[in-house]
């Protein structure tokens, strides 16, 4: 049962993780001007961070959509949903006025009357999948995936007779 | 030596290292799966990192525009600068244009104020044939032509024209005929706008504005301080200055 949860938990995850960042990819320069928005990296790293998320979204949605390295890729899924929700949490506590850029755009809004609105949408649901992610690493072994091919399953030991 | 283990610590034992063995193969495994993924990844950082041509020198620079990526109307000696960040394509913009528009105008005349509007683009992905950046271009041509006033007339024409969300705005053809109206030379104008001769410039504007901590549209900035929290309020600092 729990590995049918478990393949629930890759194919919405992964299918999240590889819109938001294929709608990156096309224009690295808007994803850059995204990251700086939120005023927690130092200049320098900008422009790198905002080129390689994208690429790392995409891989990593690959890797949950195929079940490839199930457990590594949901921990690194849940490490960067709660740095997001650390970041729109951030940006809201400072009374920042930005689009979160989850799926493309960002870091310059057409305002609107109330630019904050989002935010807890924004929180509820990387928590959402920051939970379904953290599933996987508990268990990393789950239905129609490429690790049940390439991974050994591990013999239990034999806990000795008394 | 003699073996003092039960036969069922020895089987304990077997199990154990059988497995210690599954595990060592399987973390060989996802090593080598983890560099293939890895190499893939800086592969496309590098691709990213080539097509991103973000602040490398703008082919053309427009004549008439300020350090700040900026058009400056109205007369140097005015009591006050305001400062106004927009995109052609942000309907908020256009309200902000629609209710302040003819009023900034009257002040600039007067010589109430001077007005510095920083043209960005970021809205392309809202528009069927990237009205925002097209529009930003031809602005700016016409200001290299034309000047500061005919820039104006145009930048009011180029919102009063804006193209609802998700739909196409008008074609470089009718962007020409109204920087002619607005008072540019045909021959001169159209050759910028349909060679997109400003594209690098504006990409290096908008840059510029989230480099200065500006997130959206509008923003106005009156004598160096934010004008306002959101579009509301900075239409009433605006109307309060030169009501």
């Amino acid at each position: 049962m729990s590995s049918w949860i478990g393949l629930v938990a890759r194919l919405v995850v992964g299918t999240v993780w590889v819109v938001a960042g294929a709608l990156k990819l096309p224009d690295p320069a808007a994803t850059v001007r995204a990251v700086r928005a939120y005023q927690l990296l130092p200049e320098a790293i900008v422009p790198t961070v905002g080129h390689l998320l994208p690429l790392v979204e995409v891989a990593l949605g690959l890797c949950l959509l195929a079940g490839l390295l199930t457990r590594v890729a949901g921990t690194v899924s849940t490490l960067l949903l709660l740095a997001f929700v650390v970041g729109i949490a951030a940006a809201w506590a400072r009374g920042l006025q930005i689009e979160c850029g989850c799926f493309g755009g960002g870091g310059a809004a057409a305002l609107d009357a109330d630019p904050t609105a989002a935010y807890p949408w924004d929180i509820a649901r990387d928590l959402a999948l920051a939970a379904a992610s953290a599933w996987l690493v508990v268990r990393p072994r789950t239905r129609l995936a490429l690790d049940s091919l390439l991974l050994a399953p591990l013999p239990q030991p034999e806990r000795p007779a008394r | 030596m003699t073996d003092k283990r039960t036969p069922a610590e020895r089987v304990a034992q077997l199990r154990l290292d059988e497995r210690n063995a599954a595990r060592r193969r399987n973390l060989l495994v996802v090593a080598a799966v983890v560099a293939v993924i890895a190499v893939l990844v800086a592969v496309g950082l590098v691709v990213q990192g080539k097509r991103d041509n973000t602040g490398a020198p703008a082919s053309m620079t427009p004549t008439g525009v300020t350090a700040d990526y900026g058009v400056v109307v109205g007369k140097k000696d005015a009591a006050h600068t305001v400062v106004i960040y927009e995109d052609f394509q942000c309907p908020i913009c256009n309200e902000f244009e629609k209710v302040t528009s003819a009023k900034v105008q009257a002040a600039i005349k007067a010589g109430d104020i001077t007005v510095e509007y920083r043209m960005v683009s970021f809205l392309d992905r809202v528009s069927k044939n990237a009205y925002s950046s097209r529009a930003a271009n031809a602005a700016l041509a016409v200001l290299h032509v034309a000047g500061p006033s005919a820039f104006q007339k145009f930048h009011t024409t180029l919102f009063e024209n804006q193209p609802e969300e998700g739909t196409a705005g008008p074609e470089n053809s009718t962007l020409i005929d109204d920087a002619v109206k607005a008072g540019a030379d045909r021959g001169k104008v159209s050759k910028l706008i349909n060679e997109g001769a400003y594209d690098d410039w504006v990409t290096n504007a908008t840059d510029a504005m989230s480099q200065h901590g500006v997130s959206g549209t509008p923003t106005a900035f009156i004598d160096g301080k934010v004008a306002g929290k959101n579009p509301a309020d900075t239409i009433e600092a605006l109307l309060k200055l030169i009501g």
